[in-house]
């Protein structure tokens, strides 16, 4: 029984309330409890949530208890903030409950057409499979499958499947051959990665996919998987080692590449572009990495661009405010999504930037959406992007 | 509340806050029904979060004509169960309002909302005033500014100033009966300076926990913000000799704060710094060697040299009295805004439970009752983890010890019951009186104040709520 797997943490929190702002600034650092104000949004009410739930207080029949433990985009800012013993489970335990709910056959709708598609074609997006490499059809890039390459490029179902997005993937290929990099892509045979299956408690699904991403690989005796999709990087890094899953190639997200890339001084730059940015941190690339977040490679992949200019939001690196898509928030909740997007932006604004730019595929869908939804006048990039027009 | 008024007072509070700031729903009422002691869990019929004056002021004229309760909160960090709701009704979630309304650099005051934390002013301070300060209290940056005040907790400058009541300098109150006063200064001019020279009416609201009215706004004093700081320890082998030290510091009256614990409080809270479970039971013992007690004295200046004056000072009076005695310091430490790190009540968290007979008493009984108090705490087989505040320059102390507990585990809670009621019975006769009142030390004292103290408490109660809806069963509840 998944709920076995809390007993450990159930007592842990105090409800102090510690993890709802960012230590020392005080500024915000849950979405969805800011947005909602009640305290069980907040981590502290999920902790208790779980504790009346194992104890047969609280019930996960019950739609709206569902709604708040769906009410959470795995950002992890909580455990960043949170002082107390248990501070690395917060979102382990409300995984673990969605887990159960499915579990249970309490099924959120939003979440059951996301999980169709996957069985079917391998995305969450209810696409077909096969169209999942149009994205790369003119670049003439090789195809991992039919002929061997050193590095395999893996664009996620995001990537894959939104044409409006279609600029990252390709500008990252291009940026890997002005690098000289021998890299192909899986095109049509390309999968999920499985991680939002795993946080929305589909956990059957993940390890399906997570054994097939092994296999894949493996077999192609790939040296170097690199991806553009933070969610997907984390994934890789962080989830698969929890159901037994040791890769044997390496992985790395597209701005660690282009930070080696950089500095080895195998990609080089001719033009200036002039932009004032701030960065974000996607929690995937950061907080869910612990220590080994990705924060100073970014930083030192614009401080590489000519003519940027990067100024930092209050809230950043380990602190930084969610995007609001993350653990199928978007999909469940699309107004919490929308609304943490803005608030983000609206830190970016105030900072003087003209553009925020980000490295993952989600945090930038998330934030064009909302910029067209609340109108807030700011560019969005991938971190991509901008480096290739430095090319 | 039966079932045809709730559904009566939820729409009206829908109408009042609208659908998103009120909730029925059974998470939500569970979550409200606990704090950090074990005090018995207690649902309230629904929660609020109005947002204006105006949606309260509407809440509380629902209340009132449905005779229903209401329950005032802000952050959930009690300690006491001051926030359960003893008969149900309307838990109102003050947090929405969460106004910094002035901050009056000449007058050195701020005016905040009931939901502005402790997190909050220090931020707001520290960006937009940065000569001046707040104090903190020993619990995390997310209390209330306002609750903390009202309840008369102790914070960092405690030793200079006494309890947070004490620095209380006005007050805007909307009572049960629907009227909206302004007590001090504030009421019959702009600014918020002082509660005197009128009539002190201010003691009417505080250390009443919610019983009388609903504080919408209150100034409290700031203070400059020295540029130079530090800590200096004191380690006697035993509690005699945590007495004298304490005692020649505080005729220096030099110190911001002077405080001291339980050297195995210390010891094992080590661990809690890093993330790891505090192992309290089975209780850590102190070596033979080691010593009983810690006491930090939090020193400031506005130069090095004041600073260096005020250390060696401090030194000179302890030696000077505590000549026959084992301690050893001074020894200079980083300055802290509290004992522990300003997210001390996770730190202290061991299973989700915190647990103490908080008091306030004299200086005169202190050596007796931390000795009984911690006594008590072997019996019970449990780590000794005395904290003691002396508070407005030795005229009186804090005093309690820390229960962190598992509240999975039932043998546990049972056996913390236990000391505590010991406990209680101890401070009782020491003439430490119990503040933050749980309502099981509220009905002893009742029981040591005398009739017309209790008919005087209960007058002034039926004066404000004549309906009894302001948390009611704690100070002042009709027999």
């Amino acid at each position: 029984m998944v709920l076995d797997e809390l007993k450990e943490w159930l007592y842990g929190c105090t409800h102090c309330g510690t993890c709802k702002y960012v230590l020392n600034i005080f500024t915000p650092a849950c979405p969805a409890g800011e947005r909602y104000q009640l305290e069980s949004y907040f981590a502290s009410g999920k902790m208790l949530i779980a504790r009346g739930i194992v104890n047969g207080v609280l019930d996960l029949d019950d739609d709206d208890i569902r709604d708040r433990l769906y009410a959470c985009t795995g950002c992890l800012s909580c455990e960043q903030q949170c002082g107390v013993y248990h501070h690395q489970h917060i979102f382990e335990v409300v995984r673990a409950l969605r887990t159960e709910a499915v579990t249970q056959g309490a099924l959120n709708p939003a979440y059951m057409v996301m999980i169709e598609s996957l069985k079917k074609d391998d995305n969450v997006f209810g696409k077909p499979k096969a169209e999942r490499g149009d994205w790369a059809k003119d670049l003439g890039i090789p195809e991992a499958v039919k002929e061997k390459v050193d590095a395999a490029y893996h664009a996620g179902c995001l990537l894959s499947f939104d044409p409006e997005l279609w600029e990252v993937p390709r500008s990252a290929i291009a940026l890997l051959k002005a690098a000289g990099v021998d890299a192909g892509i899986m095109g049509a045979e390309e999968s999920c990665c499985g991680g939002r299956a795993y946080e929305i408690g589909y956990k059957g699904e993940f390890t399906k996919y997570a054994e097939h991403f092994l296999e894949t690989f493996s077999s192609l005796g790939i040296s170097r998987v690199v991806t553009s999709c933070s969610d997907g990087y984390s994934t890789f890094k962080n989830l698969y080692p929890k159901v037994g899953i040791e890769m044997k190639f390496e992985v790395l997200h597209m701005v660690e590449y282009l930070d080696e890339l950089m500095q080895n001084g195998k990609l080089k730059f001719t033009k200036a572009v002039p932009l004032k940015v701030t960065y974000h941190d996607p929690c995937h690339l950061g907080r869910h990495l612990g220590e080994s977040g990705v924060y100073e490679a970014p930083r030192r992949v614009l401080a590489g661009l000519m003519g940027v200019e990067l100024v930092e939001m209050e809230r950043n690196r380990e602190n930084a405010w969610c995007c609001g898509a993350g653990a199928g928030v978007s999909q469940a909740d699309p107004d919490l999504a929308l609304w943490t997007a803005n608030e983000r932006l609206k830190e970016a604004r105030a900072t003087g930037a003209a553009a925020l730019v980000t490295a993952c595929p989600w945090c930038e869908r998330n934030f064009k959406d909302a910029a067209r939804e609340y109108g807030e006048d700011i560019q969005i990039y991938d971190i991509a992007e901008l480096a290739r027009r430095a090319l | 509340m039966i079932e045809t008024v709730i559904s009566k007072v939820v729409e009206e509070l829908e109408k009042i806050v609208g659908r998103k700031f009120v909730s029925t729903n059974r998470a939500d009422l569970y979550i409200y029904s606990y704090d950090l002691t074990f005090a018995e869990p207690r649902w309230p019929d629904v929660v609020v979060l109005p947002e204006s004056l105006d949606e309260l002021k509407a809440i509380i004229g629902l209340a009132n004509r449905e005779k229903v309760p209401v329950i005032p909160y802000v952050a959930g960090g009690n300690v006491s169960g001051l926030t359960i709701p003893l008969q149900g009704g309307i838990l109102l979630d003050l947090k929405r309002m969460n106004r910094i309304v002035e901050v009056n650099e000449t007058d050195m005051y701020a005016v905040v909302e009931p939901g502005v934390t402790f997190g909050h002013l220090k931020a707001h301070l520290e960006k937009h005033h940065p000569t001046l300060k707040y104090t903190y209290a020993f619990s995390p940056p997310s209390t209330g500014v306002m609750t903390n005040a009202l309840v008369q907790g102790l914070d960092n400058l405690s030793f200079r100033y006494g309890a947070a009541s004490h620095w209380v300098s006005g007050l805007e109150v909307l009572l049960p009966t629907g009227e909206l006063v302004k007590i001090g200064s504030c009421s019959a001019s702009r600014t918020w300076q002082a509660i005197v020279p009128f009539p002190e009416l201010d003691g009417l609201f505080l250390g009443w926990q919610g019983t009388t009215g609903l504080v919408t706004k209150m100034a409290v004093n700031l203070w400059p913000k020295p540029e130079f700081n530090t800590a200096i320890t004191f380690m006697p082998i035993d509690l005699e000799g945590a007495y004298e030290i304490l005692q020649s510091i505080i005729r220096t009256r030099i110190p911001d704060d002077l405080i001291g614990t339980s050297f195995t409080l210390n010891k094992v809270g080590v661990l809690a710094y890093s993330h790891q479970k505090m192992p309290l039971y089975p209780p850590t013992k102190r070596l033979p060697d080691e010593p009983e007690f810690v006491i930090t004295a939090e020193l400031t200046g506005n130069t090095e040299n004041e600073l260096k004056a005020k250390v060696e000072a401090v030194g000179e009076a302890v030696r000077a009295r505590c000549a026959g005695i084992k301690y050893t310091g001074p020894e200079t430490v980083s300055s802290t805004t509290a004992a522990f790190p300003m997210q001390a009540l996770g730190v202290l968290s061991s299973g989700g439970g915190l647990m103490w007979v908080g008091t306030y008493g004299p200086m005169s009984r202190w050596l007796d009752t931390v000795k009984r108090g911690c006594e008590l705490q072997d019996k019970y087989e449990i780590t000794r983890t005395c904290y003691t505040r002396i508070m407005n320059e030795g005229h009186f102390a804090g005093l309690r010890w820390m229960l962190p507990y598992d509240k999975g585990d039932p043998d546990l809670v049972k056996r913390i019951e236990g000391l505590c009621a010991e406990q209680l019975d101890l401070v009782l006769e020491t003439g430490y009186i119990p503040y933050k009142t749980p309502v099981w030390a509220v009905r002893r004292l009742e029981e040591l104040v005398g009739h017309d103290w209790l008919k005087l408490h209960r007058r002034v109660k039926e004066m404000l709520d004549p309906n009894n809806i302001m948390n009611p069963g704690r100070w002042g509840s009709p027999k």
